[in-house]
């Protein structure tokens, strides 16, 4: 008993530092931003902020049903997930599966990782020159195919396609990583017996390799959900939302109203919109994390 | 010897105690190259040291009131919008007994002074934004001439655009935004008039009324033609259109401080534009600076005739205080000549600023590239003017 409570003792002089920061810098940030949100011009509480924020356009944009982009930030947010979700992983999963064991991988794979690598702030300048029209990248490889160059971020339609791409480019390095690592925990025994019964490596692939890396899995999905939830820097350097709110997301979105505006209400109410999201993305790795403990 | 040793002392001692002034402006590349001989200078005359940081306004608009609130500042002297420095006076050191203001041109410290008359920044060098600018020697050997009316203006669009090796008639800066604004700016002064310009920036016209309509429609139907080319990064295109790929640059007058050959730049106002906008550059000590006898030194100095003398005869900047005539290159002289009969105004987004000025540059992307969508453009900036 004795024993017991000096445990507990020593548990709490070690664990007391970590939880002060936790809650100064992450609980008492995450109430009072809540909290916030509910507090109007008048400094009474109320739903007004909520109000205002999701009958904006910078938020949802209906006008884009008959004209095109913009769609509203929200909306652009869900089509970033859309598309640089699956295309992230299945990139990331393929290099991984087609690097393994290849004379050279190690150096392929890390040049790949570069994108992770940099600061996303760096990224998003390169994305911006990467789709200019006289100086990108993007352009020269679409002319050899007989394509016009164009500025592809300077453009409704395509800037916000062109961010996604950019950042599938930057962040396929974090799945291949870890599908990477994941693939050397499969043991090949299971490939030789597989080989032996006469499977294909369509069949291995599909039978072995992916449900065995599923905790992987939903690793990169709930890391990449979060990421593409929050996802700032490089639209704030490569487009700064535009153009005409073609490209603004979220967390820009929340930006602008605190700093631009001055309006911190409406920024704290994208933030809880950020904030639940984020939180609705990462239970499936909570739950995952559980049974495996379990 | 005794004296001359107790000369070096002295000069050693103001040295090494001379304390450093730390300095916040907006410009890079080229233009911060023509503001440092400015503080050499200073630093010379003084033995004072400076530091210098490039920070864009924007970016300073939201670090500034986080660090007054902790009542600290990033720098002792800060270049900054006019519009900020009136809604902080609280923070920003009063200048009306430190500097000259009866040196200055009239009207150069409006916008910086309070409504008690109290002065809170110094006016420095100013910068036009006079229209079209072009190389002599691209349209001596087109055969083109600045045009004088409206239907001229066309004509030499189209004469451009049809000169071989040249992709379009109009390079389109961008960036941040601010290239398109000063353009769409030029087209609001010259077809709606200055009173055109002085309504939008105090809200006494909207964005949706037959004046700006028929202002902006003007520039629209030169976008809907094609004269205007796809908006590109503004030094980038800048390079490109001095290697002739385009015909004509609408920029301020800094561009002749960023070009290898000055004296082969012209520029022409859009035809029967009666106003110009008159960009002063002002900058203001914070109330939390480090080094504010330091500081005060070089705001006497950027707002005196020296230190504009030193940054006129660069090129790319008029003088806001009397200074020689001669100090200004070729090229800025015409300029200065360009600005006589027309009224000076303020710069639109810069005087209205905030949120409604991120807006203004946004919405001018997209209406360069779909110019059909003006309606919603309008509609969009009239919905952010603030109340």
């Amino acid at each position: 008993m004795a024993l017991r409570k000096a445990k507990l003792k020593h548990f709490g002089y070690f664990i007391l530092p970590a939880l002060f920061l936790l809650v100064v810098f992450v609980l008492y940030p995450t109430i009072n931003t809540i909290f916030l949100s509910f507090v109007d011009e008048e400094g009474s509480l109320s739903l007004s902020n909520y109000k205002e924020v999701f009958s904006s356009r910078d938020i949802l944009d209906t006008r884009g049903l008959d004209r095109g982009f913009p769609f509203g930030s929200l909306i652009h947010n869900i089509m970033w997930i859309a598309i640089h979700l699956p295309l992230t992983t299945i990139v990331g999963l393929s290099l991984a599966v087609l690097l393994r064991g290849v004379r050279g991988g190690g150096i392929v794979k890390s040049i790949i990782f570069l994108g992770m690598v940099m600061p996303m702030i760096v990224g998003g300048i390169m994305i911006r020159f990467m789709f200019e029209e006289s100086v990108g990248v993007v352009n020269l490889v679409l002319q050899t195919f007989g394509l016009e160059a164009k500025t592809w971020t300077a453009y409704p339609e395509t800037a916000l396609f062109s961010l996604i791409f950019g950042s599938v480019w930057l962040w396929t390095g974090f799945s291949m990583i870890l599908y990477s690592a994941g693939l050397e925990t499969i043991p090949n025994t299971y490939y030789e017996a597989a080989q032996i019964d006469g499977a294909s490596k369509a069949k291995m692939l599909f039978k072995i390799t992916i449900p065995l890396l599923k905790p992987i899995t939903v690793v990169v999905l709930t890391m990449t959900l979060l990421w593409e939830l929050k996802v700032f820097d490089i639209v704030y350097i490569a487009t700064m939302g535009g153009p005409g709110g073609s490209s603004n997301v979220l967390a820009l979105q929340m930006y602008l109203y605190g700093f631009r505006e001055w309006d911190f209400g409406k920024s704290a109410v994208v933030a809880v919109l950020i904030t639940a999201s984020t939180l609705l993305a990462a239970i499936p790795m909570m739950k995952s994390a559980g049974d495996e403990a379990e | 010897m005794k004296k001359l040793l107790v000369a070096v002392l002295i000069l050693i001692s103001a040295v090494l105690f001379a304390g450093t002034v730390s300095v916040i402006g907006p410009w890079s590349g080229g233009e911060m190259d023509a503001f440092i001989p400015v503080l050499e200078a200073f630093k010379a005359e003084t033995g004072i040291d400076y530091t210098y940081q490039t920070y864009r306004a924007e970016d300073l608009a939201n670090v500034l009131p986080a660090q007054f609130s902790a009542k600290k500042s990033p720098a002792d002297v800060i270049f900054m919008w006019s519009s900020f420095i009136t809604s902080n006076t609280k923070n920003i050191l009063e200048l009306t007994d430190v500097i000259d203001t009866d040196a200055y041109i009239p009207g150069a410290l409006d916008n910086v002074t309070a409504a008690d008359g109290a002065v809170y920044g110094i006016a420095y060098t100013a910068k036009v934004k006079p229209g079209f600018w072009y190389r002599k020697s691209f349209f001596e050997a087109n055969g083109l001439t600045a045009p004088e009316t409206w239907d001229e203006f066309l004509t030499l669009l189209e004469k451009i655009r049809a000169t071989q090796g040249v992709k379009n008639a109009i390079a389109s800066g961008n960036g941040v935004g601010w290239p398109l604004s000063d353009v769409t700016e030029h087209f609001l002064i010259a077809f709606g008039g200055p009173e055109l310009q002085k309504d939008l920036i105090e809200g006494n016209t909207s964005w949706n009324s037959y004046a700006v309509r028929n202002a902006i429609g003007k520039l629209v139907y030169l976008i809907e033609k094609g004269y205007f080319s796809e908006p590109t990064e503004w030094t980038t295109i800048l390079e490109q259109w001095w290697n002739g790929d385009y015909g004509l640059y609408f920029m301020g007058q800094w561009i002749t401080g960023m070009v290898d050959d000055p004296d082969d730049l012209a520029v022409f106002s859009l035809p029967g534009n009666r106003g110009m906008v008159f960009s002063i550059d002002y900058a203001f000590i914070p109330e939390f600076a480090a080094n504010k006898t330091e500081a005060l030194e070089l705001v006497k100095f950027l707002s005196g005739e020296k230190g504009q003398s030193i940054q006129v005869s660069q090129g790319g900047h008029i003088a806001t205080v009397e200074v020689d005539m001669s100090n200004y290159p070729t090229v800025d002289k015409e300029i200065a000549k360009l600005t006589e009969g027309v009224e000076t105004l303020n710069d639109l987004d810069d005087s209205i600023g905030g949120l409604w000025q991120t807006a203004f540059w946004d919405q001018l992307k997209l209406l360069w590239v779909r110019p059909e969508r003006l309606d919603d453009v309008l509609m969009d900036l009239e919905q952010k003017m603030p109340e």
